[in-house]
């Protein structure tokens, strides 16, 4: 990050805006940002990095950060789950402060949070970025206790684990059953890639076995690079079941693996049940979100347009065209920080651009990626015609295997300006 | 990979203002410049295949950026994402990594 400083004009700004002035003789302001995933840690060290001179408190009660992105490939023995893990030391250095505990309220007129431990910290500007929490109602039989027959590992770590021991020790011939969401969700290519490299360990260690794809929906991020990619990869392994042709799973049964669509009902060697989401918990607490569970924002600054002086990002914001992914959460993060040492210094955030780029394995050596570039237009992000898009159909010159890479790189990169 | 610069352009860039530019702008760099790190790493990290941008030359981003817009030099994702960006905003950009530490 940029080291360059950015002189605040102080004697302008006390006479013009006195509300910035208790910012200031705070020292420049004090923002507390709540969760620790790519939005969170990268908005907290940005802050740090724009304007040395912030209080910054990071709230985040899990020691170890433990990455989404890349963890379906640790599902496919193709990396191990410590390789998804990261630490606040990173983060502490860059001089933020880290509240190892967890956020139980947020009272927006006090401009206060309330943590576990008891302490409440005051803020001038609060960053929300609490990714995401399942809803356990969505459907009947899928509960918490449920998610440890059938792990939904659509929150990287113990899940994971647990969905990859599933997998090694089951019978050769056993059937992976999936069932994918609708929209809105975490990592929209997510379920899709999770298929492919399935399919591509079943293919190694267990070649009579398939995967049944139950789907919420009739259409999913870069299908028809999946679904190309899965016909010369992986013929007759995969198959994908449209909300159309009965794919939305109504109810499960998870003392027989059994998960049961509008049209019938199958049994699972596996099960692996991505169920329906919204926002983290202390979003609806706070009252940042709205009746679909998850939180609409301004697209400047990212400012809560249901509580002032509350930014939310990554997976629990609504971001118009931007997909909820750490590449588009790490980006906004960014855009915010700046935002909000201009608005703490009483002056206005400029118009932003971002660019969200997302890779997916097909298999371990074949990636395919889609891209957007989006502005504010008619109070949202949206994309800017003609940019953007997927990765051609027809792939000449070793593209596949070079996405791949670069999918590689990207992760190494974004951790290590996350939390390096 | 080296490419011929365009003298003319990287003329206009200088007139445009260069690095300077950066220094006067909002924290973080003109819009878009701060989402190009989560792929181009701003520290020097290892085993990366994407090449780092920060110190590089601004008229040789701009000729990538321009180039890749137009489909003029082959990429995976730059031409995509290029294509959301007209030439001030990419001048900006360009100054601003150009300005950054190697």
């Amino acid at each position: 990050m940029s080291t360059r400083r950015h002189f605040l004009k102080l004697g302008a700004a006390a006479a013009m805006a006195p509300a910035v002035v208790s910012a200031q003789s705070a020292g420049a302001g004090r923002v507390v940002v709540i969760g620790g995933g790519f939005a969170g840690a990268t908005a907290a060290r940005t802050l740090k990095a724009l304007e040395p001179k912030l209080t910054v408190t990071l709230v985040e009660p899990n020691p170890v950060y433990t990455s989404c992105p890349f963890s379906n490939s640790v599902l496919a023995n193709l990396r191990e789950i410590g390789q998804q893990q990261f630490r606040y030391d990173g983060v502490k250095r860059a001089g933020v402060m880290v509240a190892e505990t967890s956020a139980t309220a947020v009272d927006a007129d006090a401009k206060a949070v309330t943590l576990a431990d008891g302490n409440r910290l005051s803020y001038d500007r609060l960053v929300m970025s609490p990714g995401i929490d399942f809803n356990w109602t969505a459907i009947p039989g899928y509960d918490e206790a449920a998610a440890q027959k059938m792990p939904h590992a659509w929150k990287a770590g113990a899940q994971t684990v647990l969905l990859r021991q599933q997998l090694q020790s089951m019978p050769d011939g056993g059937l992976v059953v999936m069932s994918a969401p609708a929209n809105p969700f975490r990592c929209p290519p997510g379920p899709y890639e999770r298929a492919s490299l399935i399919a591509y360990w079943l293919n190694i260690w267990k070649p009579k076995s398939k995967l049944l794809l139950l789907d919420a929906k009739d259409a999913f991020s870069k299908q028809r690079l999946f679904q190309n990619g899965w016909a010369e990869l992986y013929p007759g392994k995969i198959e994908w079941v449209p909300l159309s042709q009965g794919g939305k799973v109504t109810s499960v049964d998870p003392a027989t693996l059994t998960l049961i669509t509008e049209f019938g009902s199958h049994k699972a060697a596996v099960a692996n049940v991505i169920p329906p989401q919204r926002a983290g918990a202390i979003a609806a607490q706070a009252g940042v979100a709205d009746r679909t569970g998850w939180c609409p924002v301004e697209p400047v600054a990212f400012e809560s347009t249901l509580r002032p002086g509350i930014h939310v990002l990554g997976d629990a914001a609504i971001m118009g065209g931007m997909p909820k992914s750490a590449f588009a959460a790490n980006a906004q993060a960014k855009v915010c920080a700046a935002a909000i040492v201009e608005l703490l210094a009483g002056r206005k955030a400029p118009d932003p651009i971002l660019i969200n780029t997302c890779y997916s394995l097909v298999a371990a050596d074949y990636g395919i990626s889609i891209a957007g570039v989006y502005r504010p237009t008619n109070g949202q992000l949206a994309d800017i015609p003609g940019a953007g898009g997927v990765s051609p159909l027809e792939a000449v010159g070793g593209l596949r295997g070079q996405e791949a890479l670069y999918a590689a790189s990207w992760f190494r990169t974004i951790t290590a300006e996350v939390y390096g | 990979m080296h490419r011929l610069l365009l003298p003319g352009l990287a003329a206009a860039l200088l007139m445009a203002g260069g690095p300077a530019r950066a220094a006067d702008g909002p924290p973080g760099g003109p819009p878009g410049a701060s989402s190009c790190t989560g792929c181009h790493a701003n520290a020097k990290i290892a085993d990366s295949v994407i090449p780092r941008i920060a110190g590089r030359k601004a008229a040789d981003i701009v000729t990538f950026m321009r180039e890749y817009r137009s489909g003029a030099w082959p990429s995976s994702v730059m031409g995509r994402i290029a294509k959301g960006f007209d030439d001030q905003q990419i001048d900006a950009i360009a100054a601003w990594f150009a300005a950054q530490p190697e």
